[in-house]
């Protein structure tokens, strides 16, 4: 397989399942807001910090109103964290390598390309967010069905893969980190909704439902962040979705540098929930496994995608 | 060629199917007996099916003016174009012999220059021609070819004769709608299909195949070398093509980012599994994008260092950098004596005739008849600064006499040909159309020729402009065996 095809197909695993979570995340988090009182100061700037897009939204001179916000995040073309965004780029990965990918998924990525275009401009502004998040979510639920379904499961499908469960991973941990460095900083907020705030960074990796099944607790930090790091079956667990990183590196050629890395990424949740409620612990944690993951993702473009070594 | 200038010449011309007295032709009477049982609602039925078929088949091209929609259908018309069997065998044989002698010709150009010293054709118009590149020389490709991909232009005058329009020694494209149109055809007509003995055109990507294996160089794995095409990628117009081919050939399609030159002067592609050595490349991007340190500094499409590893002989490239050289319009007039020159054969295909303007009674007459004749700049392709004599103004006949007498040498003029025609169907009725037809020769170890080609056809009444850019379609080519 060409080093060139492997990359946009990794991209591909990347872009959707960011895509997906972006969706996700924005709709949780308009559910969150309004069940909070104006002055506890949760705003929709928190949502950009979890994006790590900070600086650059700052940079932008854009201010902090729900609109600029969800513009930013969702239909602004020239923002990098984008709903948009994403998806025009899956799609432009996925048109370079549609020999390689199911015919249907380039269909449907298409159609959700334009769906996303025509609507995301309305749902920043609030009509039909919900809907249109919606849809967005189980347009890219059914682009991973196609793969699962229709794809020989061979080295492009490891590659979709493994961009995935790595966007997923970097994902949970943004948003644990956010969780952690906001409750540090509001205490009095933490006290009287912790519970509610917790309930909503479980429902924002849609792990609600499968937390009260599987967990039975009442809804504590340290067991929601034992949750979403070291669970093994919560398919949106950290550790979850590096074993799942780690399978589909293992099944490729030379996989040996990037399965250390992810080794050592998962050596770093074991103990993180009991680190909670030192917010600072838990952040610094967070940081070291993002540090971590960053550097997967650099092991495996260098082994793969610009291999320097012959065969 | 303006739409305006583009008269009914339909008059003069010969038509591929039917003849002077309006009965079919021999090999065609089933074939036109066919189409004129069909009511004119069923026709265009068949051509709707055509057209979805190609939508459903994915058989795309790029109009480049096209903005974001870059992918078109490719336009097709339901009415093959036949030829009698033993017709082509004639032909075939002569575009093997164009094609023999043309690489000899290449390869004499960059060692020896024997027809040069011996003023066949004069030093000058090589020397001076841009495609002749200087770091070719001393260069042996493997079997001394040069030129393994040719698609030459035929076309048939009103008199019946077929002559060579271009040879298309370059980045000849179009092999794959050729094979499309075939498979297209088959689905909507399977019966006509069975009346018929039609040659099949489907061998070709496996010939395409083996002559890249046969002139992968011989420290390579001779059984199943490692062999790529190069595409300049997805914006190209004919990037289908390069798709098509990669994928039917069972080859890795390949941009110039994906392949490296290592310090053993040797081509390597970036794959999964490390660095590949690559044995052959067919390349679909033109001599001066190929490689930066050697040509276009500022191409990205190419592969720095290939000319190193190519004249290491640790590579082939098809068509070899430099085969350009025989594909300008000066030297196409030499073809007949190049012919003669290498093979002591006469030329079994004719060239259209041709003035060389740097000839001074040859100038005159061209000056003296411009408004009849076609003008072509020497170096040029794709039909940029071309004077059409009849479907000009008086004032662009001045324009180009001044442009002539500055720089005749750099100007041929040939005849204006009335294209043939075949019945095509236009809004749900037959109607001749004018076309031409672009086989494919392949020159490795051995020869060989498609059965047909492709045609193309000027859909709109009276023009001569096949290019499917500006609306021309195609045909389905069928060679009728004859012989019982």
């Amino acid at each position: 397989m060409l080093s060139r095809a492997a990359e946009r197909v990794y991209w591909i695993g990347r872009y959707l399942e960011r895509a997906e979570n972006t969706a996700r995340i924005v709709q949780q988090y308009s559910q969150l807001l309004l069940d909070m009182p104006a002055d506890v100061g949760v705003s929709w700037a928190e949502l950009v910090r979890i994006f790590g897009a900070a600086d650059h939204f700052q940079l932008s001179g854009y201010d902090q109103s729900e609109d600029t916000v969800l513009d930013f995040l969702l239909a602004d073309r020239a923002s990098p964290v984008s709903l948009v965004w994403s998806i025009r780029r899956a799609r432009d990965n996925l048109r370079n390598t549609r020999d390689l990918l199911p015919q249907e998924a380039w269909e449907s990525v298409n159609e959700l390309n334009h769906y996303a275009a025509e609507q995301l401009s309305g749902a920043a502004r609030g009509d039909d967010r919900f809907e249109t998040l919606s849809e967005c979510i189980a347009r890219c639920l059914q682009l991973n069905g196609a793969f699962d379904g229709t794809m020989s499961h061979e080295m492009p499908f490891r590659f979709l893969r493994l961009g995935q469960h790595l966007e997923r991973a970097d994902m949970t941990s943004r948003i644990l980190d956010v969780a952690a460095t906001y409750i540090q900083f509001n205490k009095p907020v933490a006290r009287r909704y912790g519970s509610v705030l917790w309930t909503n960074i479980l429902r924002s990796v849609s792990g609600f439902q499968m937390y009260r099944q599987y967990r039975q607790a009442e809804i504590v930090g340290r067991d929601v962040i034992d949750f979403l790091a070291c669970d093994t079956g919560f398919p949106r667990a950290i550790a979850r979705c590096l074993s799942r990183a780690t399978y589909n590196a293992a099944l490729l050629p030379r996989s040996s540098a990037t399965r250390d890395v992810l080794d050592e990424a998962t050596a770093l949740l074991e103990d993180l929930p009991s680190l909670h409620p030192d917010a600072d612990a838990v952040s610094a944690r967070l940081d070291e496994l993002q540090r971590r993951l960053g550097r997967a993702h650099q092991t495996l473009c260098d082994t793969w995608f610009l291999p320097t070594e012959t065969q | 060629m303006r739409d305006s200038d583009a008269r009914d010449a339909a008059g003069g011309s010969y038509d591929e199917l039917i003849a002077d007295d309006g009965s079919p032709r021999d090999h065609a009477r089933r074939l036109l007996d066919f189409f004129a049982s069909m009511p004119a609602a069923e026709l265009a039925a068949s051509q709707l099916a055509v057209d979805r078929t190609i939508a459903d088949m994915g058989i795309s091209f790029t109009v480049y003016s096209d903005g974001d929609n870059i992918d078109r259908a490719w336009p097709l018309d339901v009415v093959p174009r036949a030829m009698p069997g033993s017709e082509w065998d004639h032909i075939e044989a002569g575009l093997k012999q164009r094609l023999q002698a043309l690489n000899l010709f290449i390869d004499d150009l960059y060692n020896e220059r024997r027809i040069l010293a011996d003023r066949v054709v004069p030093a000058e118009v090589i020397d001076s021609s841009k495609n002749y590149l200087a770091p070719c020389r001393g260069m042996r490709p493997a079997h001394g070819v040069w030129a393994h991909i040719c698609g030459t232009d035929l076309v048939r005058g009103g008199d019946g004769t077929v002559y060579v329009l271009e040879d298309n020694l370059r980045v000849p494209s179009g092999v794959s709608y050729m094979l499309e149109n075939r498979n297209v055809i088959k689905r909507v007509f399977p019966s006509l299909f069975r009346n018929h003995r039609i040659r099949p055109v489907d061998e070709y990507t496996t010939s395409l195949s083996a002559m890249l294996t046969s002139i992968a160089p011989a420290s390579s794995d001779r059984n199943s070398p490692n062999i790529v095409v190069l595409t300049p990628g997805i914006y190209n117009s004919a990037y289908f093509e390069h798709s098509y081919l990669a994928q039917a050939m069972g080859a890795e399609l390949v941009e110039g980012s994906d392949l490296l030159v290592d310090s053993d002067d040797c081509v390597y592609m970036r794959s999964v599994e490390g660095l590949r050595r690559v044995d052959a490349i067919y390349r679909r991007i033109d001599d001066v994008f190929i490689d930066p340190h050697e040509f276009r500094a500022d191409s990205v499409l190419g592969v720095p260092g290939i000319m190193r590893a190519w004249r290491a002989g640790n590579v082939a490239i098809a068509n070899a950098p430099g085969s350009g050289v025989a594909d300008d319009k000066v030297v196409y007039s030499y073809v007949p004596d190049i012919v003669r020159y290498y093979l002591a054969e006469e030329p079994i295909l004719a060239n259209v005739p041709t003035w060389r303007c740097s000839d001074a009674d040859a100038l005159g007459y061209v000056l003296d008849h411009l408004p009849e004749l076609v003008v072509k700049p020497a170096n040029e392709s794709g039909g940029y600064g071309m004077l059409i004599g009849p479907h000009s103004t008086a004032a662009e006949h001045d324009d180009f006499r001044r442009k002539l007498r500055e720089d005749p040498r750099n100007y041929i003029a040939q005849p204006t040909l009335s294209l043939s025609t075949a019945p095509t169907c236009c809004d749900g009725l037959l109607e001749p159309r004018h076309l031409d037809l672009r086989p494919f020769v392949l020159q490795g170890e051995e020869l060989s020729v498609t059965a047909g080609g492709l045609t193309r056809v000027a859909m709109r009444k009276g023009s001569l402009v096949v290019n499917s850019s500006q609306g021309g379609g195609s045909k389905d080519t069928w060679i009728i065996e004859d012989k019982r």
